[in-house]
């Protein structure tokens, strides 16, 4: 009979950091604190308190392909992820925000903090675009920094999350879980 | 003197032109480019005097909007305004021909620091 393959033995033998190595929370939330007083407003706050996310939510991400791979993550609230969006447009914001709009904003905040992260971290690594929508899953516990915090009374949450190991194909029951610790 | 701003992120063109007002620098004009591609069109075709430009964008990223500039002979200034700020970033930036690489976020300090020689 013949065994599976996992790839255990060449993980074992080719040994990546992970993310609690090379980077704390204190320095994502310095990260975060720096891009919200340049993009969002002087006076704006992030709080360090953990706070429930609502069901509805929504995550914007930048991945980073690098000595250590994966995903600095955003995932708030619709409201505030809208919020957020007004702030970043100030007078420009129209009186009623398209889907596009946040998007485009709430995007634009996870490339920079993103960007920021990757900064922090060995290279070269290379960014990706920003993408918005479900959050995508935290794949390896062990490879997650994450920083909870309130801005403006609401909770938002920022993971830098490993993508190595890959997810066991077909997902299990375990996995879906595990997603980012975030009710989607 | 006429100013190109490209970043895919129409919100984040906005900052950009938002910033460059708040540092002073509210007469003059504005073009905005949606990728590298556009950019490099209108290097052309509104003949700036400056671009700043985002690093990663879909289309052409704004290094090889550079590298294309500078290959076709263009020497019209170029700063970057990315996300990505790190001394390799920073490096690559320079030896293609880059005058300056403004890390998002920043202040309209960081703007006057970099343009006040050029734009004041």
């Amino acid at each position: 009979m013949s065994t599976p393959d996992t790839g255990e033995r060449r993980r074992s033998s080719d040994h990546r950091p992970v993310i609690t190595e090379l980077i704390d929370e204190a320095t994502v939330q310095s990260i975060a604190e720096d891009v919200w007083t340049a993009l969002v407003g002087e006076d704006e706050i992030l709080l360090p308190i953990p706070g429930e996310l609502p069901a509805d939510v929504v995550s914007s991400w930048v991945d980073v392909v690098g000595p250590w791979t994966g995903t600095v993550v955003l995932t708030t609230g619709r409201e505030s992820a809208a919020g957020l969006t007004r702030a970043l447009l100030g007078d420009h914001a129209p009186a009623e925000l398209e889907d596009d709009d946040v998007a485009d904003a709430f995007g634009e905040i996870a490339n920079v903090v993103g960007g920021n992260v990757k900064a922090a971290l060995p290279g070269p690594s290379a960014l990706s675009l920003p993408d918005v929508g479900d959050a995508p899953a935290v794949r390896n516990p062990a490879d997650l920094c994450r920083v909870d915090v309130l801005w403006r009374g609401e909770p938002l949450s920022i993971s830098v999350q490993g993508a190595l190991p890959a997810l066991p194909f077909p997902p299990s029951t375990e996995t879906t879980l595990n997603q980012n610790g975030v009710s989607l | 003197m006429k100013i190109l701003v490209a970043d895919d992120s129409r919100v984040m063109r906005q900052i950009v032109i938002r910033t460059l007002r708040q540092a002073g620098y509210d007469d003059h004009d504005i073009v905005e480019a949606e990728d590298g591609a556009d950019a490099l069109s209108k290097v052309s075709s509104e003949q700036p005097d400056l671009v700043l430009s985002d690093w990663n964008m879909p289309n052409m990223t704004g290094f090889e909007c550079l590298q294309a500039m500078r290959s076709a002979g263009s020497v019209v200034p170029f700063g970057f305004v990315t996300s990505e700020g790190s001394p390799e970033m920073r490096e690559k930036a320079a030896s293609a021909g880059a005058m300056f690489l403004i890390a998002k976020p920043f202040t309209e300090d960081t703007f006057r620091e970099h343009l006040d020689g050029m734009l004041a």
